[in-house]
């Protein structure tokens, strides 16, 4: 009896284990609505939407301390000379910089915005937390958070490239959004402009662009779904 | 003329004067900006001196990417000495660098460059609208309602901006307490205290932007609701403590009664048939009754075989033949220790040799026997310790005090009863086979004395006086030193009460009377009695 006990545990275990392993695996393809309710699926679009932009103000906030720490340590006079020359390399990406600009555009525009800043951050970003963890100019706390800046620039991406493909899936927006080329591509004709960046400036640059990556989402989201929260 | 020259020369000077005080105007100064809704904003400058002429102000601005300047559209809606910015001139996330131009007649002076890095940092709303707060007190746990509105001009629905609330509430003069509501529109405080003062006001912010100033605060009281049930409180406590007193009272006025109740005692040990009072306060002949009265001792028959008949001796034939029953018995005589014994004998024929002589023998019998021709044939036979003493005495030694036998002496008188005898003790002198030689007083008196048995023996010693019956002995209380009749019977009489009551009282004449068991000596207490 015992003997048989220990192979009828393994069998067991391994079946329960591949039961979970198939509805995980089928929990990645399906939705949770499934196929039938409108209703649940613009309320998971507006989930998608919540937890998006939750991030990017995360992501806003520690780019405004990492700017705040570098201004008090590296700047303390402020120059007002030196700020002529600021140009951030995404002043190219025609971005709304009003609430009626931002409203009067396509929703396939500002997405396609929100899409291009995020990828021209991603390499600069990367770039800048290298060049700070081998030149160890800031301290410990910097340093982790240039870090955690570029992690979550990747992420954001993701995670917009998400409600993208729910919004095409529901028809909220039409297909042309990820039918163009990609925005690196775009971007590789400008190459590397924001190699010559100084810390400061490009500090600068992303706090403000993060700041229109989070009002431009802020303000999608209650474009297409404006009744959760808005 | 010289008037003339005095006017001109005045003219001229004034002329000059006002010349002088002309200047180009003075600095501006830009005091700062402010967005209230991110989507206008307005900025204000400080003129300065005027240079005595009329004096005019220009802004003009730059925006970031451009090198075009642009003036400012709008001088009258915000004020004296301000510019605001609309909607369509307004652009976030752009650089704006300002200037203001004073121009006078005599010149223009510009003021310091004043840069804005981005909108977003000069946004500062204005306060929450209509902050209105409501107590209410529902089921006695009061709580504020607090309700406002989302500042004037500023768009919260599109999602352009996110605005959040601070509430602040201070009790009277305590620190005051911050909330942030999740709500737009109200807010519910529920740790308030009732019959407190609260002050409550609120301000907000745009997206991490400058707090706006706290509006106008609201004064509220909430009622005090333990005012309105005081009366009832008081009248529990007065109905709840009357009971409680009531019951003290009763607890402490009958105390021993509730200790009672609460420990009743133990009950004592109870024999059947006594009463405790009595053993308490009783006499001891009652006590011993009561004590004795209940039980069966066996009777005492054992005794009656040992005992044998009274032997009463008497130094009187005459008193000896008076009774000739006894003489026919001839018994042993058991006598205990330390008790005196009065032997009668007695004979039927007066001729015969008078009564039977008692003699003790050496284990204390006591045989009657023929007397001899002594006249004394009263006597009175020790104990065995006086046996021996008595022999002892025959033998001439000198004798303890038991060593005396006690004589009646019938100096001729016949019939007499020992009643008018006299008894006296004498030694004995000789005890010789069957006779018992008794020592004369005189030689008593010549002889020795005995120390101290005059007076010590005179009481403890009991004289027989009489034998009645067959077992009856009379005794009299012999006092040697005093031969009035009537200390003698005091003396008895007195002896008599000392006893309890005596089995055979009847028979008892005058004098002393006491049952002995067959011993002419009797000590003062009876150790048992015949029946």
């Amino acid at each position: 009896m015992t003997a048989h006990i220990r192979p009828v545990c393994a069998v067991w275990v391994g079946m329960v284990c591949l039961v979970f392993c198939s509805r995980l695996s089928g929990m990645k393809a399906a939705s949770i609505c499934g196929n039938a309710q409108a209703e649940c699926h613009f309320l998971s679009l507006a989930n998608l939407f919540d937890r998006v932009i939750q991030h990017s103000a995360r992501m806003h906030g520690i780019s405004n301390d990492l700017h705040s720490e570098f201004e008090l340590y590296f700047l303390p006079s402020k120059n007002q000379v030196s700020r002529v020359g600021r140009n951030c390399h995404t002043s190219n990406i025609l971005t709304p910089n009003g609430k009626e600009n931002a409203q009067r555009i396509e929703r396939e525009e500002l997405t396609e915005v929100i899409m291009k800043l995020l990828a021209a951050w991603r390499d600069p970003l990367w770039h800048f937390h290298q060049s700070v963890a081998r030149n160890h100019r800031f301290n410990g706390y910097g340093s982790n958070k240039s870090l955690e800046m570029s992690d979550m620039a990747h992420e954001l991406r993701k995670g917009v490239q998400k409600v993208v493909e729910k919004m095409q899936t529901l028809g909220v927006i039409s297909n042309s959004v990820g039918g163009l080329a990609s925005p690196e591509a775009l971007l590789a004709a400008d190459g590397s402009g924001w190699r010559f960046m100084k810390d400061s400036d490009l500090l600068y640059c992303f706090r403000r662009d993060s700041n229109k990556i989070q009002n431009y989402l802020k303000i999608l989201k209650c474009r297409i779904v404006p009744e959760h929260g808005c | 003329m010289k008037r003339r020259l005095g006017l001109a020369v005045l003219l001229m000077l004034s002329a000059a004067l006002r010349c002088r005080s002309a200047s180009p105007p003075g600095k501006p100064v830009l005091i700062g900006c402010r967005s209230p809704e991110k989507e206008t904003f307005t900025c204000w400058w400080e003129p300065g001196f005027n240079g005595g002429l009329p004096t005019r102000h220009r802004l003009f601005y730059e925006k970031e990417g451009s090198e075009e300047v642009h003036e400012c559209p709008d001088y009258w809606s915000a004020g004296k000495n301000s510019c605001f910015f609309g909607k369509e001139q307004t652009s976030i996330w752009v650089e704006y660098s300002l200037t203001v131009v004073a121009f006078n007649a005599l010149g223009n002076t510009s003021s310091d460059l004043f840069k804005i890095d981005d909108v977003m940092k000069i946004v500062k709303p204005y306060t929450p609208e209509n902050v209105t707060v409501l107590v209410n007190d529902t089921a006695n746990t009061p709580y504020l309602c607090v309700s406002w509105n989302h500042p004037p001009k500023v768009d919260t629905k599109s999602g352009w901006t996110t605005i959040k609330y601070e509430l602040r509430v201070q009790k009277e003069d305590n620190k005051p307490e911050i909330f942030h509501p999740n709500k737009k529109n109200s807010f519910k405080v529920y740790n308030v205290d009732p019959g407190a003062t609260y002050t409550v006001d609120m301000r907000c912010q745009l997206d991490q932007s400058s707090w706006s100033e706290w509006s106008t605060a609201s004064v509220v009281k909430i009622p005090n609701y333990f005012q309105n049930e005081k009366p009832f409180w008081i009248l529990v406590s007065i109905f709840s403590v009357i009971p409680l007193l009531a019951t003290i009272c009763i607890v402490v006025l009958k105390r021993k009664f509730v200790k009672q109740w609460l420990l009743p005692p133990v009950p004592g040990p109870k024999i059947r048939g006594v009463d405790v009072q009595l053993l308490k306060s009783g006499r001891a002949e009652d006590v011993i009754n009561a004590l004795i009265g209940n039980q069966n001792f066996p009777p005492a028959a054992a005794w009656m075989d040992q005992t044998e008949e009274y032997l009463l001796v008497s130094d009187s034939n005459d008193w000896l033949l008076t009774d000739p029953y006894i003489s026919q018995k001839k018994k042993s005589l058991v006598i205990p220790a330390g008790v005196q014994l009065e032997i009668q004998c007695r004979t039927s024929a007066p001729a015969q040799s008078d009564c039977e002589n008692a003699e003790v023998g050496k284990d204390g019998k006591v045989e009657p026997d023929h007397l001899a021709q002594t006249k004394e044939s009263v006597l009175n036979v020790a104990a065995p310790s006086v046996s021996s003493g008595s022999k002892e005495a025959a033998s001439g030694n000198a004798a303890g005090p038991t060593g005396y036998v006690g004589i009646q002496q019938h100096k001729g008188t016949q019939g007499a009863g020992p009643n008018a005898a006299q008894w006296d003790y004498s030694w004995v002198k000789e005890v010789n086979g069957e006779t018992i030689f008794i020592l004369k007083n005189e030689d008593a008196a010549a002889g020795w004395t005995v120390p101290g048995w005059e007076e010590n023996t005179a009481a403890d010693y009991s004289r027989v006086k009489e034998v009645n019956g067959d077992d009856v002995v009379l005794l009299q209380k012999h006092d040697s030193a005093d031969s009035s009749c009537k200390k003698k019977e005091d003396r008895s009489a007195e002896w008599t009460n000392q006893k309890a009551k005596s089995r055979h009282g009847s028979d008892c004449g005058k004098g002393a009377c006491l049952q002995i068991a067959g011993n002419g000596y009797v000590d003062s207490v009876p150790r048992f009695y015949v029946e």
